[in-house]
């Protein structure tokens, strides 16, 4: 038997999300764009393909959601009874019958819109076509809005139901509300269910899983039943009368044999005849629970006598157990276990199918060759460990000794006993934490004593030189004294001009070599480097100087006999200077008109660019509108609008 | 029966986180600026969705402000007497008419005689031909240009079979021939899906009445008997005019008015 998974069901979107869904994925997988003036084929085409693609969509969407409910028909009764008293099997239908008939509808919609196209002879015709046959489905779809929403609402509830496997071996527990069912099942499983005073505190089933000789068992807990008609019974009610119809299970029937659930045994008694019926062939076990409050024994009379007769209703099977004080809890469980082992079996070996599964098995017993004995053996060095072991005391830990003194919240455990100290009744001292308003802590050196001693023996051996190390002054003659200032003196120079060479860029300015203010670079002291290194430095200085451009511009020299002749005498072989006398007003600060015109020519071009701008002058840098609009407005497709 | 309530149940055991409420009251303040940040930021068609979404919720809200605005403020109220006014006990009595009382039926069979109808839309822009029909090339060589297709809506009727397609000059393509329409009550305001019984008149010319083309404006005739209407006689009525008020051929289907 398959177990069942309603988780599987895919989620139901709403009316209105369907419609966004199926529509933006058109917008997306279809193409977009077409043009009045393409062929009217392409046209038809194009519009065709979209009102195909919805419809598709569509009915892919319902279908699915069809196929993933369950129909109630084709499980296994225990879910179609549940699904029944849940959410009433007709609504249920009813609701994917009008799934189906939209779907229906819808593809109605796309065969008739699909032919009237083909007679659309403008785009707009068969635009229009297209809006209407989506619209149409779209309505067909807002109709279907409230099925879609109960059936998401099934869907999560579905989704959330105990998983329980119909044909594994099950055993189920019923009886009167409040008798300590779901206490039993936190016994014997690791469910953890609520469990309290009032009544129906358990409002559905719950499964736990337990263990017996191999064997998964699955423990299902239901809501407690009173003793009424079957028509009056409420969902809760339904959904134990459900599990007990309809699953193949051991069950065990709980008695409250002390009354304080607030039912007496005689109603206890009464319901128990009253459901007998839906036992069938499964194995019933009476189970007297609370016996810490009461005991089998104690019990009057006729209570005896109603006891003993549900027991001889039920398999002649009557256990007692307390949950409080666990006494018995196993021995239900085992004994429940066991009858459920027993019945399966037999099922099993009756079943058509054992034969041919019978005569698979063969266990073959090995002949024995002779008749010596073979016994048990086991080596030496074992049975002595063994023994060691049982001889070896257990020590004592500390988790004993705590659990000796109180527990966990009451004992805490010293763990300065095992410190390894010098002395050992300093370990039950206590440090200081504050000294004079200071941590000692951050005056704590542990190498201290190390230390101490080091520096005492330097003392001690300071102490033996005799000790004075401080320079005596009358040493120095004054020449060295002299050299010293000297020294001291260019040390300090080196020192500040070291520190002007790292200050940076920015608090000091840059003034390229060519600009040394400090004058140091000049052809004397080119001169006397030279002569250093033994070098004439005359014909060096003199080149330097001719190549140099003093600051206040190249010196125009007169040329060497020019006083006399005629001025206006132009000649190729007159060198550069006399043009240079020749030059009028016009072409003042320049070297030739030439060097002028280029100079007006680059004036001009760069006012033109300024005047087209509105600009004043040079130095108008005014912006009219900071942040115009059309440049910092829009939305990109990817990455941040940080940057316009 | 869920058993989903397993939060529940460790909340009621456990009690809730120690940062839980702050929590909550953090995130639902962010989902403000997460809105926002999904307004600015969706591109497209999602965007516009949203844009749209959230002008509406504005207006609803300046709507709803404006209400309370209007209540909260207080007006002269406006007592004033008309002119001519009279007590009750100076009122005449009720002077009785003398008229004829006329059947609905007999108005309506004179309306017809004098072949003006009160409709709801009046004048109609007219539908040219070449715009009516469309020019089917036959023949051997394709030459003869005397057939014509219709590409508007269509009324045929139940019995209608084709002429002889040798000497068929107006064809009436099955895919634009429609049945049923989709007529309004104009007092009750509902739609009904009715059985079409006729095309009366087609304002743009009688020959599109004789064809049964349906245009916007056509007078067409339904079957009303879903709507169970009685004369004062005690008759049922199962016939009535409708106008159609669409263009059929871009929409599919045909709505219309009932003329009352």
């Amino acid at each position: 038997m398959a177990q069942y998974d309603f988780k599987k069901i895919t989620v139901v979107p709403t009316g209105n999300d369907l419609i966004d869904i199926v529509l933006s994925r058109t917008q997306r997988q279809t193409p977009t764009v077409i043009h009045k003036g393409n062929a009217i084929s392409r046209v038809r085409q194009f519009y065709m393909r979209k009102v195909k693609f919805t419809e598709t969509n569509f009915t892919d969407k319902l279908s699915k959601t069809i196929e993933d409910f369950p129909r109630v028909e084709d499980i296994h009764p225990f879910y179609g009874d549940l699904l029944h008293v849940l959410y009433n099997k007709d609504h249920y239908k009813l609701a994917l019958g009008q799934l189906n008939t939209a779907r229906n509808l819808i593809k109605r919609i796309r065969e008739d819109y699909v032919k009237l196209l083909k007679y659309g002879d403008s785009l707009y015709r068969c635009k229009s076509l297209k809006r209407a046959a989506l619209g149409r489905m779209c309505t067909v779809t807002k109709r279907i809005g409230p099925s879609l929403a109960y059936l998401e609402h099934v869907r999560q509830h579905m989704a959330r139901l105990p998983s329980i496997n119909t044909g594994a071996p099950t055993i189920l527990i019923c009886g009167c509300p409040n008798v300590g069912k779901s206490s039993f099942l936190n016994k014997i499983t690791r469910a953890d269910v609520e469990v309290q005073p009032y009544a129906f505190t358990t409002k559905s089933l719950f499964v736990g899983h337990t263990d017996y000789k191999y064997l998964r068992y699955q423990v299902i807990d239901t809501p407690g039943l009173l003793d009424r008609p079957l028509e009056d019974r409420n969902i809760i009610e339904m959904c134990s009368v459900t599990a007990l119809v309809n699953l193949h299970a051991a069950i065990l029937f709980f008695l409250d044999l002390s009354g304080s659930c607030g039912y007496s045994i005689s109603q206890q008694a009464a319901l128990f005849h009253s459901i007998k019926m839906m036992f069938r062939n499964n194995p019933v076990l009476i189970v007297c629970n609370k016996t810490d409050l009461q005991t089998l024994e104690g019990l009057s009379g006729e209570d005896l006598k109603l006891v003993m007769e549900m027991k001889s209703a039920a398999l002649d099977v009557l256990l007692t157990m307390s949950t409080i004080t666990d006494e018995g809890v196993m021995a239900v469980k085992n004994a429940a276990c066991q009858r459920l082992l027993d019945q399966r079996s037999e099922r099993k070996m009756k079943s058509k199918k054992m034969p041919t599964v019978l005569n698979r098995f063969h266990v073959a017993m090995p002949k024995p060759r002779d008749q010596k004995e073979r016994p048990v053996c086991i080596p030496q060095a074992v049975l002595e460990a063994r023994a060691e072991e049982a001889a070896h005391e257990e020590r004592k830990t500390e988790k004993d000794i705590e659990n000796e003194n109180g527990g966990a919240g009451v004992y805490s455990a010293s763990l300065r006993k095992h410190y390894i100290l010098a002395d050992d009744d300093w370990k039950l001292d206590i440090l200081p934490e504050f000294l004079d308003g200071h941590n000692v802590y951050d005056f704590i050196d542990p190498d201290i004593l190390q230390r101490v001693e080091e520096l005492e023996r330097e003392e001690s051996a300071v102490e033996e030189d005799g000790g004075d190390f401080e320079i005596e002054d009358e040493d120095f003659t004054a020449e060295a004294e002299k050299d010293l200032q000297e020294i001291r003196k260019r040390k300090k120079l080196l020192i500040q001009k070291h520190r002007i060479k790292k200050s940076t860029a920015e608090s000091r300015p840059t003034v390229p070599r060519k600009f040394d203010k400090d004058r140091k670079f000049t052809t004397e002291r080119m001169g006397r480097q030279l002569s250093s290194l033994g070098i004439d430095p005359s014909r060096a200085i003199e080149r330097a100087r001719s190549r140099s451009v003093s600051r206040k511009g190249r010196k125009r020299e007169r040329s060497v006999g020019g006083d006399g002749e005629d001025e206006m005498e132009i000649d190729g072989g007159l060198d550069n200077k006399k043009k240079l006398r020749l030059r009028s007003r016009s072409i003042e600060g320049f070297k030739d008109s030439a060097q002028k015109m280029k100079a007006v020519t680059m004036a001009r071009n760069a006012t033109k660019k300024r005047n087209k701008d509105a600009r004043r002058g040079e130095a108008d840098r005014v912006i009219p509108t900071l942040r115009p609009k059309h440049l910092f407005s829009g939305k990109r497709s990817i990455g941040k609008t940080d940057r316009r | 029966m869920p058993q989903g309530d397993y939060i529940e149940l460790h909340r009621k055991r456990h009690g809730y986180r120690l940062d839980h409420f702050e929590r909550k009251r953090k995130k639902e303040a962010r989902e403000v600026h997460k809105h926002s940040e999904r307004a600015q930021k969706s591109l497209g068609i999602k965007g516009k969705m949203i844009a749209k979404k959230n002008y509406k919720e504005k207006v609803q809200m300046k709507r709803t402000l404006k209400m309370h605005e209007e209540s909260s403020s207080r007006r002269k109220v406006d007592d004033e007497v008309q002119e001519g006014a009279v007590p009750a006990y100076l009122l005449d009595r009720e002077t009785t008419t003398r008229a004829k009382i006329l059947s609905n039926t007999i108005k309506q069979k004179r309306k017809e005689k004098a072949g003006k109808w009160e409709v709801p839309l009046p004048k109609v822009r007219p539908v040219a031909e070449d715009e009516m029909f469309k020019v089917l090339r036959s023949g051997k060589r394709k030459t003869k240009q005397w057939k014509r297709m219709v590409t508007k809506a269509t009324f045929v009727g139940p019995g209608f079979t084709r002429k002889p397609p040798k000497y068929e000059r107006f064809i009436r393509p099955s895919g634009l021939r429609f049945t049923k329409a989709h007529v309004t009550h104009p007092e009750l305001k509902c739609t009904f899906n009715l059985e079409i019984i006729g095309v009366k008149k087609n304002p743009n010319g009688p020959m599109y009445t004789s064809l049964g083309v349906m245009t916007k404006g056509t007078i067409i005739e339904v079957n009303v008997s879903e709507l169970g209407l009685v004369t004062p006689g005690g008759k049922v009525v199962w016939g009535k005019y409708a106008q159609v008020t669409n263009n059929p051929e871009n929409d599919g289907c045909i709505n219309a008015v009932l003329l009352v």
